[in-house]
């Protein structure tokens, strides 16, 4: 269970715009050295926040990350 | 002694353009005719010349974040800033072109804090927080362009559980009305979030509301029925969405036995909106 890594992460993503762009770039270096589970990771790569909100992460965090928000 | 004289608890996304974006043109107006109602609440609160607002919401990971995240915390120091999001989506953009700093009101803010320890409640304290959207898209809304008395921000977790319990909320805002009474102010309560929405937090269930469960609740209030609402578990907030009703606990905890008066109640389907008010002291001074 990863559920703070997860939502750390997600976190990142909205507060940090540097984060955010290497995220965009190159999604699994960006999340490789984060403690996920391999389906976390996973929805991290293909960008599933759906997936992410049903692995733990906050629906308020999987629906307001700038430009890869799911609103 | 001081005074609660006036209360009122809202939903906090005021901002027509997220509601036509998710919900459409019926929304978006339903949305404004709510906005016109809370200017006229604004108008009614000023009447009463507080020297103080309380407003008890919640924070959508904006500014406690998963490292910690307090069940209450009183906001203390002498000024709050408006939180800023680079890019942000629609109901962040609600602070778009909000004034940047808004004045604290560090005694009461203090006593709130400190006697609250002493009474056995731990809140959290933060001398840096801002304030996100469901501060202060209500209080513009209510403010217009008067300037608005200083505040004491208090925070409820209503989305990292576990949650505290509408119990415990509703005691710490008896706990808030005890230390107003002992107090010199004139002061006013704020509530804001809800009605139903975001069921389970879930976002495969994202514009499903339940107003059934919004009716009950609000006829509960219109009716002093406080025992219903605090008897609410953990478990019917999460199912209906109705997680930011632990704000209006402590608003209801600090008013009680008032009864509410709905100044307005719309069912948008995604979710409802109201607002609803306490008039708790005339004001030139007589209770009523």
């Amino acid at each position: 269970m990863s559920r703070y890594d997860l939502n750390v992460l997600l976190y990142r993503l909205k507060k940090d715009r540097a984060f955010r762009e290497r995220f965009r770039s190159d999604p699994a270096a960006a999340v490789r050295a984060a403690d996920l589970t391999d389906e976390e990771r996973e929805a991290f790569v293909r960008w599933d926040p759906r997936r992410l909100n049903e692995l733990g992460g906050s629906l308020h965090l999987v629906l307001s990350i700038p430009d890869l928000g799911a609103h | 002694m001081g005074r609660i004289v006036y209360a009122a608890a809202m939903s906090h996304v005021l901002h027509p353009p997220y509601y036509e974006k998710n919900v459409g043109p019926h929304g978006k107006r339903m949305v404004e005719e709510l906005i016109a109602v809370v200017g006229d609440m604004g108008r009614e609160l000023a009447a009463r010349r507080p020297d103080a607002l309380v407003v008890v919401a919640d924070d959508h990971l904006n500014v406690f974040s998963f490292d910690a995240v307090p069940a209450m915390c009183v906001r203390i120091g002498r000024s709050v800033s408006r939180m800023a999001q680079e890019g942000a989506i629609e109901f962040d953009r609600a602070l778009d072109g909000l004034a940047e700093r808004y004045p604290v009101h560090e005694e009461l803010a203090h006593r709130i804090l400190e006697e609250g320890l002493e009474a056995g409640f731990d809140f959290a304290a933060s001398w840096s927080a801002p304030l996100d959207h469901a501060f202060l898209s209500p209080l513009t809304a209510l403010h217009g362009g008067r300037p608005m008395p200083p505040l004491v921000p208090f925070w409820v977790n209503c989305f990292v559980a576990p949650l505290p319990s509408a119990r415990r909320c509703f005691a710490a805002g008896q706990h808030i009305a005890r230390v107003i009474a002992n107090g010199p102010w004139n002061v006013g309560v704020i509530a804001t979030g809800g009605l139903s929405h975001f069921p389970e937090l879930s976002m495969a269930r994202v514009g499903e509301s339940d107003p059934e469960f919004d009716r009950r609740v609000v006829g509960w209030m219109e009716r002093g029925e406080h025992a219903s609402l605090t008897a609410l578990t953990a478990k019917e907030l999460h199912a209906t969405g109705s997680h930011e009703l632990l704000n209006w606990m402590v608003l209801l905890g600090a008013v009680a036995p008032a009864r509410a008066r709905v100044r307005f109640f719309g069912e948008m389907g995604r979710i409802d909106l109201a607002a609803l008010e306490w008039l708790l002291a005339d004001p030139q001074g007589g209770h009523e």
